[in-house]
């Protein structure tokens, strides 16, 4: 369990170094730069970590998943980006599987 | 040729996700930190010349299914088709997701 808790964080860090990469693009400052490289090598150890027991693929899967789908949401709930129902569709498909991926390991 | 970065990107990402289950030396991890440069450095220069949500939809395409393949062909991990069908699934999800909010981008784009 504390596994897929830690492979959830590190999906869920990607997605703040994704945002944090879109901050920097409209502001360069070192402050992003050093938030960037934290948030990344964060990400990648717990990933690494989660590794330990859940297969590489599967580790993989999820942590992509989590990453789009939750930068998606933030992009809808933060920054009013458009909500139509294929973006929610495929954000529920990725969640679904994910949720999926954990009750059969 | 554009597109052969993508592809190389993706190659890199296998090689680094190996890398974060496998590596046990100084060696190993160096390959693992230079995988991870590499293959966010190839994927930045595609999205220079070619469209960014085709352009990660298929990088996670190949990404996904390189490192599946790799775990079953070079370690023999154990696959069962609920696990294949449930990945492919995700697979759909974050391709289409990423395909359908390029368009907005680029009416963003568009706007600007």
């Amino acid at each position: 369990m504390l596994h897929w808790i830690s492979l959830l964080c590190a999906g869920c860090l990607e997605m703040a170094g994704v945002a944090l990469m879109n901050q920097y693009a409209k502001e360069k400052s070192v402050k992003w730069v050093l938030l960037i490289i934290v948030g990344f090598a964060a990400s990648f150890s717990l990933l690494s970590y989660a590794m330990e027991t859940t297969p590489m693929g599967t580790a993989y899967a999820v942590w992509t998943g989590i990453g789009t789908a939750g930068g998606a949401l933030i992009g809808i709930l933060f920054y009013k980006e458009q909500k139509d129902a294929k973006r929610i569709f495929f954000i529920a498909l990725i969640l679904c599987s994910a949720v999926g991926l954990k009750i059969l390991s | 040729m554009k597109w052969g970065l993508v592809v190389l990107a993706a190659v890199f990402e296998v090689v680094w996700v190996i890398g974060l289950k496998h590596a046990d030396s100084a060696l190993t991890w160096s390959g693992t930190a230079i995988g991870i440069i590499f293959s966010f450095y190839l994927l930045m220069k595609a999205t220079h010349s070619l469209p960014v949500g085709t352009v990660y939809a298929v990088f996670t395409g190949l990404g996904t299914a390189g490192t599946v393949l790799s775990e079953i062909v070079l370690f023999h991990e154990p696959v069962g088709w609920p696990k294949l069908l449930l990945i492919g699934v995700l697979l759909i999800g974050v391709i289409g997701l990423k395909l359908v909010t390029q368009d907005e981008t680029e009416e963003k784009g568009g706007e600007a």
